[in-house]
Order: structure tokens, then C-alpha cells, then sequence
């Protein structure tokens, strides 16, 4: 029992840490340019298609496909900044949910007419082993996931904590005129993030890939739970995200385990509307992100 | 970066004031709206084939639940991604009270009406510190609660298998033989609604959204009590998107989670509205009368040779019109206006 108990946090730990690194560019995203990206799904589709692609047709596996991935997302996001995000900054802010909700559209249709409906996904490395250590076990994959989620959250703090960049981008956070006036552009700053936000989005998907299969409506699934954990950890904070996303994963494998799958899912949505009613800044955001000026 | 807080809607020009307008005018019924409701009337009327009476009948529909979301989403400006949630509400209500205790369905609409109005006035009462996207998401996760606990509840709503009305024409059990009932009830949820739209863009009430919506500090410092304003405009929108829920049903027979309250479904509710025209009473229906029926015939025409094609279209349109009509084809409407500002001093 105890064992069983230890395994299922075990499990929920690696799996939460990936939802982690699948939510954290979501987070980023909101916490500087603070949009909601409603595409951020579909980012993960595509990203994993390619993943995919790479596996077929370059002879790669999933995770040197990240070499091609995460820059062509950068690319990918560099574009959609261009051409959706930049002109819809200064609207109303339902001007951008909305215009990312028709990308979000128009991504999963395109999905859909170009690789059909079928569920795609890459053989499993290392023959299926699993990894063990004392009474506990775990497949290799998800223990990759878990030190790139590691990994990617500690570059990422060290990034805005000390280099240049992130001192432009905690700038730009916390008043954008007055980091304007001293010299920051601005405008590079929201492109620089929403791209790395995208790329990272590219990077979560490689570390998926071995885990799960692809098709076109896939980011649904998985865009509720970067939600949740987006909202759980605080809007907008790095750390927030992993851990919003290891309490999910182990919610997740517990519930799913001593309730029932299905009610494992209600319970998290009902987790998501208690965090957001009692404490909508989530566990470690900023108090008041929930007011901040946003008009609908 | 301040988001400066311009309305969507075009701001009203000078006219002056005559007997029947031309163009749609708020709180007023133009000529522009009757021939509409004529050429709908007419629809019904002409003898089409059955295929094209099925994509206009689900157009009225979708008319009058696109007004319903914009009620809150387009004057409150609450908008909501999980008003599936309500039409869901409404369908599994009617029908499980008309399968299982033979409760007529003219009943069962407003029970089910009643329950969604609550749940509506409920989830806005507890999500009134929310804003922006925190409210967004919000409403997206409680209707995916409502899906998972339909899907679960196997043994009132049959669970992944659904639920099936028996095909029996009668009144009582508002089962119908011919289109043409079907027709004349949707048409008439849609003018029911359309004259609650009207009616409420004249009175005091409207204007209440309206300022909540633009500034609910200067509103509040009015007079005005925001959260009872948000409350009530949320939950008038969720009973009138139940009641279309139970037509829906009843029109179908069917019924299933994963169709009735999915998030898509959801977005759909929000997307007619957006690309009509928020916070325009003929907003709505002029994106419901453009989209149903274009993408229904596109489904049916193009079918599996390109699957998704419509969708994708459909996508691109709604990037564009957000971008650079953000108030979609009522202002285009608007643009016609012959413009009277020369006025003889």
C-alpha cells in the first residue's frame, strides 16, 4: 500500500514536471506581454508533429528532433507575434483572445487536412525498459522530461534574474512606459518573449512525443491542464509552473488511481475553480494579478 | 502598457430621430430588421429541399443562441467560454424529464432554464473578483465540470452512450413531423430573444452593461452595483442559452456530452457574436446568418475531400476580422448609414 502510494507520487511527480514544461511557456507569455495565448495548444500540436516528422523522415529520435523544433517554433512564434499579437496589443483585450482562439482554429483544421485524423506516435526508445531505483520504477522517458523540466526552470530564472535580457524583461513587466523611456524597446522585448515562450512550447513537445500520441485536436487536452497549472502556480511565475504542475500530476495520478480516471479530471477542474476563487494570484504569483487593469 | 478601453461597438452617430429607421438603430426597430424577419418568414414559407430547411432552421438557432452570449459576453462584456455548459443544462434537462418522467418538454425547457440561470448567477457570483482571461478560464473550466459530470453520471444522463428521445410527433411531447414546426419555433426563439435584446438596450438596465463593461469604477462610483448588474446579465444569458439548448434536443432527439457540452461548442457561441458584432443586437444574427449557413453547405459540399478546409477558412476569417474589423459586420452595416451631419444652422 505504502509502496503503491509511493509509486503513484513518484509517477505523478515525472509526469507533472512534464505538464510543467508544456505550461511554462504560457506562463511566460502571460507574465510579461499579459495575453492569454488561446493557440498555445495548437503550438504544442504542431511542435509535436514535427517531432514526429523528425522521427519518420530525418532518422532523428524525439529528442534530437529538438534541434529542429525549438528553433523553427521560435521562428513559428516570431511570425504569429507579427502578424496576430503585435497589432492586437493596443485593442481591447478580447480583441486577442479572440484572434488566437481563430488561430487556434485555423492550426487544428490545417493539422487536420495535412496529416488527416489519425493518432500518430514514435517507437519507444531503450526496447519499453523501465528504470528502477529501490521499490519504485519509471520509465526512462519520464525521467528525461523530468531533468529538462528541472533544467529549463533554473535557465529560465537564472535568465531573468541576472542577465541583461531578463533585467529589460522584469522592466518591461513592471511598467512599460517607464522602461520605454529609459531605453528598453519595448516592443522587441513582448517579440523576444512570445517567441521564447513558443520555443519552449517546441522543446515540451519533443520530451511528449515518446509519451504520447499526436493528432490534430490534441492541445484541447493539454491546454486545460497548462490552464490549470498556469493559474495554480501564479500567473506568470516560472517556479509557480513546476510546481502548479507537480501537484497536478501527483492530484492526477492519485486521484486517477483511488477514485477513477475520469473523476481524476473533474477533480482538477474543481481544484482550478477553488484556486481561482480563494486565490486567484495561485501559490506563488504576484497578489492582484487577477485585477491587474485587464479590461475584458 | 495601458489597454486603452475603446468599445467595440460603433459609437452611435446623430440621426435624427424618425418613426421607423432605416438601418438598425439601438433600442429601435428599423426597416433593415423587418425585411430581415420577412426574408426568414419567406424561408419558411418556400418549398426548399430538406437538406437546405435543416442548415436553416439550425441557423435560427444559432441566431438566437448567439444573442443569448451576447447578452453578457457582448453588453456585460463577461465573456464566457463555457456557456455549453447552459445549452448542455438545457438539453439533458428537458430531455431527462420528458424520457424518464414524462414531464412534457414545454415544461422541462423552463425547469432546465431555471437550473441554468442559477448555475449561471452562482459561477458569476463567486468568480466576481475575476477579470479578463482569469474569468475566461474560469467559465471554460466549469462547463468542462458540467461535461465530465454528465459524462460520469451514467445512470440520469446514459453517460458516453446519451441520451435518445422517442420519435413520436406530438404537441405534448413537442415532437414534430414536419420542418416547418421546427422552423417556426426556432424562428421564434430568435425574435423572442431579439426583442429582449431590443428591449433591453432601451432601458435603464442596458445601459448599466454597457457601463459596468467600459468602466466599472466610474460605474460603480454612478450608483450603479456592478456585481448585481454582472450576476443577472449572466444569468439571463445562461437561461435564454438553456432554452435553446432544449430545442435543440428536441429537434435532434439526441443527445450526447461529448456534442452538447463541449468546449468547441463553447467558442462557437462566442465567435458568432464576435465576428457579427459584440454589444449590436443585429450583430449576432447577421454572423449567425453568415457562418451557419456557409459552413453547414461547405460541410455537406466539400465533405471528407477536405476535411477541415471550412474550419480553417472559418479561422483565418475570424484572425482577420478581429484584427482589423473588430466590429465585424454591424459596423460594416453601419458604414451604409448616409452620413446627416450638414444640419441647416
Amino acid at each position: 500500500m505504502l509502496t503503491t502510494t509511493g509509486q503513484l507520487i513518484v509517477s505523478g511527480v515525472l509526469i507533472g514536471s512534464i505538464y510543467a514544461l508544456m505550461s511554462v511557456g504560457l506562463t511566460l507569455i502571460f507574465g510579461v506581454l499579459r495575453i492569454v495565448n488561446f493557440a498555445h495548444g495548437e503550438f504544442l500540436m504542431m511542435a509535436m508533429y514535427g517531432a514526429w516528422l523528425g522521427t519518420r523522415y530525418l532518422g532523428l529520435n524525439a529528442y534530437t528532433a529538438a534541434i529542429a523544433v525549438v528553433p523553427a517554433m521560435f521562428l513559428f512564434g516570431t511570425i504569429v507575434h507579427r502578424l496576430i499579437i503585435s497589432p492586437s496589443l493596443d485593442k481591447p483585450h478580447l480583441v486577442v483572445v479572440f484572434a488566437t482562439m481563430g488561430l487556434s482554429i485555423l492550426m487544428q483544421n490545417v493539422a487536420l487536412m495535412i496529416m488527416s485524423a489519425d493518432l500518430w506516435d514514435v517507437p519507444p526508445m531503450l526496447g519499453g525498459r523501465s528504470f528502477t531505483f529501490g521499490p519504485f520504477y519509471a520509465k526512462p522517458e519520464l525521467l528525461i522530461g523530468f531533468a529538462v523540466s528541472l533544467m529549463v526552470t533554473f535557465i529560465l530564472r537564472w535568465i531573468i534574474k541576472t542577465t541583461y535580457l531578463g533585467k529589460a524583461i522584469r522592466a518591461t513587466v513592471q511598467d512599460g512606459e517607464a522602461a520605454m523611456l529609459m531605453g528598453i524597446p519595448v516592443p522587441r522585448i513582448f517579440l523576444i518573449t512570445f517567441a521564447s515562450g513558443s520555443a519552449l512550447v517546441g522543446l515540451a513537445a519533443c520530451t511528449m512525443m515518446p509519451l504520447f500520441s499526436v493528432f490534430p485536436t490534441v492541445g484541447l487536452n493539454f491546454v486545460l491542464i497548462a490552464f490549470v497549472i498556469v493559474v495554480l502556480g501564479g500567473m506568470g511565475s516560472i517556479e509557480g509552473a513546476l510546481l502548479g504542475g507537480i501537484c497536478i500530476g501527483i492530484a492526477q495520478s492519485l486521484s486517477s488511481y483511488f477514485i477513477a480516471p475520469a473523476y481524476g479530471q473533474m477533480f482538477f477542474f474543481s481544484l482550478f475553480l477553488l484556486v481561482l476563487i480563494f486565490r486567484p494570484s495561485g501559490l506563488l504569483g504576484q497578489k492582484g494579478t487577477a485585477n491587474l487593469g485587464i479590461n475584458p | 502598457m495601458a489597454r486603452d478601453t475603446d468599445r467595440l461597438d460603433p459609437p452611435m452617430p446623430r440621426v435624427e430621430r424618425s418613426w421607423l429607421p432605416l438601418l438598425p438603430e439601438r433600442g429601435k426597430i428599423s426597416a433593415f430588421e423587418i425585411a430581415l424577419l420577412a426574408l426568414c418568414v419567406a424561408l419558411i414559407a418556400a418549398e426548399l429541399p430538406q437538406s437546405l430547411r435543416d442548415v436553416m432552421l439550425l441557423t435560427y438557432l444559432w441566431g438566437g443562441l448567439a444573442l443569448a452570449w451576447n447578452i453578457a459576453g457582448g453588453y456585460a462584456g463577461l465573456i464566457s467560454f463555457g456557456h455549453a455548459a447552459f445549452f448542455g443544462i438545457g438539453a439533458y434537462t428537458s430531455t431527462i424529464l420528458g424520457v424518464n418522467y414524462e414531464i412534457t418538454p414545454w415544461i422541462g425547457i423552463w425547469v432546465g432554464a431555471a437550473i441554468s440561470g442559477v448555475f449561471g448567477a452562482l459561477l458569476t457570483l463567486i468568480c466576481a473578483r475575476l477579470r479578463g482571461p482569469f474569468f475566461i478560464l474560469s467559465t471554460l473550466a466549469a462547463s468542462e465540470v458540467v461535461r465530465i459530470g454528465a459524462l460520469n453520471w451514467a445512470t440520469l444522463t446514459g453517460g458516453p452512450e446519451g441520451l435518445a428521445i422517442r420519435p413520436v410527433p406530438s404537441v405534448l411531447n413537442m415532437v414534430f413531423a414536419s420542418k416547418t414546426t421546427y422552423a417556426i419555433l426556432m424562428l421564434g426563439y430568435l425574435v423572442a430573444i431579439y426583442l429582449i435584446t431590443k428591449v433591453i438596450e432601451r432601458s435603464r438596465y442596458g445601459f448599466y452593461l454597457g457601463a459596468i463593461r467600459d468602466d466599472e469604477d466610474a460605474a460603480s462610483s454612478a450608483g450603479i452595483n456592478p456585481l448585481f448588474i454582472r450576476v443577472s446579465a449572466m444569468c439571463l444569458s445562461a437561461l435564454l442559452t438553456s432554452v435553446g439548448g432544449s430545442l435543440f434536443a428536441q429537434y435532434f432527439l439526441y443527445l450526447d456530452p461529448t456534442h452538447v457540452i463541449s468546449p468547441e461548442l463553447s467558442f462557437q457561441f462566442a465567435l458568432l457574436p464576435a465576428l457579427g458584432g459584440l454589444g449590436t443586437a443585429i450583430g449576432p444574427v447577421l454572423g449567425a446568418f453568415a457562418i451557419t449557413p456557409l459552413s453547414e453547405l461547405l460541410r455537406s459540399y466539400l465533405g471528407d475531400a477536405a476535411a477541415g478546409l471550412h474550419l480553417a477558412i472559418y479561422g483565418a476569417v475570424v484572425i482577420v476580422v478581429m484584427l482589423y474589423f473588430p466590429g465585424g459586420m454591424a459596423a460594416a452595416l453601419e458604414r451604409l448609414r448616409p452620413r446627416r451631419r450638414a444640419e441647416p444652422a
